[in-house]
């Protein structure tokens, strides 16, 4: 579904590239996990599948598609098979539940009797009956990010990238999202979601692949949030932070 | 379904950046009407050259009792004299030259004189015998003035050979001058629409970012995206365009065909209906230039 060739990207010369000569392939229906630091090139990993920035080198395909190949007044067709769920939920405030789910199929012009159809539909899979007159701000943050998965879902798309989705979310809401992906996934649309919350990927055990410094180290199924290969003397915490975190964390204990 | 919402759009951005809306509308008003104002002197230039090229006439004066010019030394115009600026006239030299001509004596000029100065003091001081007599020519090319001009002016009894047509071209470039100082003026204005359309609809893109934003993650057209901010700004130059357009007509109707007209009965001004030709040229031009720095803009600020 997703098949990425030696691909680099470099936003700045001279710069370390934010993806490094990565290989990697997604089949349809797998539900991924992408762990690492801050800066390790998750986003930039997501954001080469929805071709909002291009490739350095190499090559993405989507859906067997070379993304480089694709016109840009093909790019909203791409897009039309991928779902895109963010952190920050990205709503409309002005809008209610149902109209946010619906905007989404109307700026694609599906007719109003198949928006009357399906949004419900997909409200129920999210487990948001009942609450199609609500307000965004009427909801708890929880609420408000299954409105955000609805309305990525609602087109059917066969891929959903998930960036971060329970980074604003407490545990046990967090896991109350993830059954929604799982749930989703389990239709068989293909689930690529990067994060930080470990809880998540021990509990779910699924693909999770890490990547460093625009490196992927690690490629596991069924896996962990951290190496199952135990590292000696070190926390996970302390291996993983920068030389520039250490310091000022040891700058502070003194 | 595509197109309602794609209406809501456009509806809900002009509410949301009402005063820069409105701030649009009154710049291409103005603006579009400087060019409309200036189109219509052009019109009016063109319809008075036409009706009065057919009218003016080359006049040779003949000298009178007051005449201090050099051919009139000997005193008025004899009848000899005239009767030999007749022959001359008659001539097939001169014929060439000229459709027909006619004799207008003192009385004539004094009655001609009393009518177009009938409001004014100045009639009861002047008297039959101030006023020259003269040969009225009418020529088959105005152009060829110099000729008659050189042919007489010499001729003893004649003081001068006057043009109507040199009076009428200084008119011309008095209007001609002022149709380019509006132009003028327009080309600023319209440099002032561009710029303020430019910024609206950069705010109405920046106001809405997350509606954009989510638009194209979902895969809407760049046209879904991007018609709604563009049809803004060329609705609201249209409402100006058609602003200007009204006013340039109330403009004719009631200042040029109610009030000018009266006073000056003898001059023709351009009809209301005629300023209608200029309606669709201003709004096709408010829509264009709207539509195209429109476009511009969203090109640099809203990422497809």
């Amino acid at each position: 579904m997703i098949r990425f060739e030696n691909v680099t990207k470099v936003y700045e010369q001279n710069a370390r590239p934010a993806l490094d000569s990565v290989s990697l392939e997604i089949n349809r229906g797998e539900f991924t996990f992408l762990v690492g630091a801050s800066g390790s090139g998750k986003s930039t990993f997501l954001r080469l599948i929805l071709k909002e920035d291009k490739a350095s080198s190499g090559s993405v395909y989507v859906a067997g598609q070379n993304v480089a190949n694709i016109s840009s007044w093909r790019v909203p067709k791409l897009r039309r098979g991928i779902g895109v769920v963010f952190q920050d939920f990205r709503l409309l405030p002005q809008k209610n539940v149902f109209a946010n789910v619906a905007f989404a199929m109307q700026v694609i012009g599906k007719s109003r009797s198949i928006i009357r159809e399906t949004v419900p539909e997909v409200l129920k899979t999210v487990g948001l009956e009942g609450k199609e007159r609500r307000m965004p701000h009427e909801l708890s943050g929880g609420e408000q990010q299954r409105v955000a998965i609805a309305r990525a879902v609602v087109n059917r798309p066969g891929i959903l990238l998930a960036d971060e989705p329970t980074g604003n979310l407490d545990p046990i809401t967090s896991m109350g999202i993830m059954g929604v992906l799982d749930k989703i996934n389990q239709n068989g649309t293909t689930v690529v979601m990067a994060t930080h919350d470990d809880d998540i990927v021990n509990e779910m055990r699924r693909r999770v692949v890490e990547l460093k410094n625009g490196k992927v180290i690690r490629d596991e199924a069924k896996a962990l949030y951290t190496s199952m290969i135990p590292v000696v003397g070190e926390s996970r915490r302390l291996r993983d932070a920068s030389g520039e975190e250490l310091n000022r964390a040891q700058g502070a204990q003194l | 379904m595509r197109l309602l919402f794609i209406l809501g759009e456009i509806g809900s951005g002009l509410r949301r950046n009402l005063s820069m809306v409105i701030s649009v509308v009154l710049v291409t008003f103005v603006s579009l009407t400087f060019v409309g104002a200036a189109g219509m002197l052009q019109m009016q230039i063109n319809q008075m050259k036409g009706y009065w090229y057919d009218k003016v006439q080359v006049a040779v004066f003949l000298c009178n009792d007051g005449s201090t010019a050099v051919g009139c030394a000997s005193g008025p115009a004899t009848e000899e004299q005239q009767a030999n600026l007749q022959s001359m006239l008659e001539s097939p030299a001169v014929k060439q030259y000229i459709n027909d001509f006619q004799f207008e004596s003192q009385a004539e000029a004094y009655t001609h004189f009393k009518e177009q100065f009938s409001n004014s003091p100045i009639v009861d001081s002047v008297s039959e015998d101030q006023l020259p007599a003269s040969f009225r020519i009418n020529m088959k090319n105005p152009e060829k003035y110099q000729i008659i001009s050189e042919t007489f002016s010499s001729q003893p009894g004649v003081e001068t050979v006057s043009d109507q047509r040199q009076v009428l071209e200084r008119i011309f470039s008095w209007m001609n001058g002022a149709s380019v100082a509006a132009m003028g003026v327009a080309a600023v204005m319209i440099f002032c629409a561009v710029l303020l359309i430019t910024t609206t609809i950069r705010l109405s893109a920046f106001s809405r970012r997350r509606e954009t934003g989510i638009m194209r993650l979902v895969g809407a057209s760049k046209t879904v995206i991007q018609l709604p901010f563009i049809l803004e700004g060329v609705i609201a130059a249209v409402v100006g365009a058609v602003l200007a357009s009204v006013t340039l007509w109330l403009m004719a109707h009631f200042w040029l065909n109610g009030d000018l007209s009266t006073q000056f009965l003898n001059t023709p001004f351009i009809s209301s209906t005629q300023v209608l030709v200029i309606a669709p040229v201003l709004i096709a031009l408010g829509a264009g230039l709207a539509g195209i720095s429109s476009l511009l803009t969203l090109r640099r600020y809203l990422k497809v």
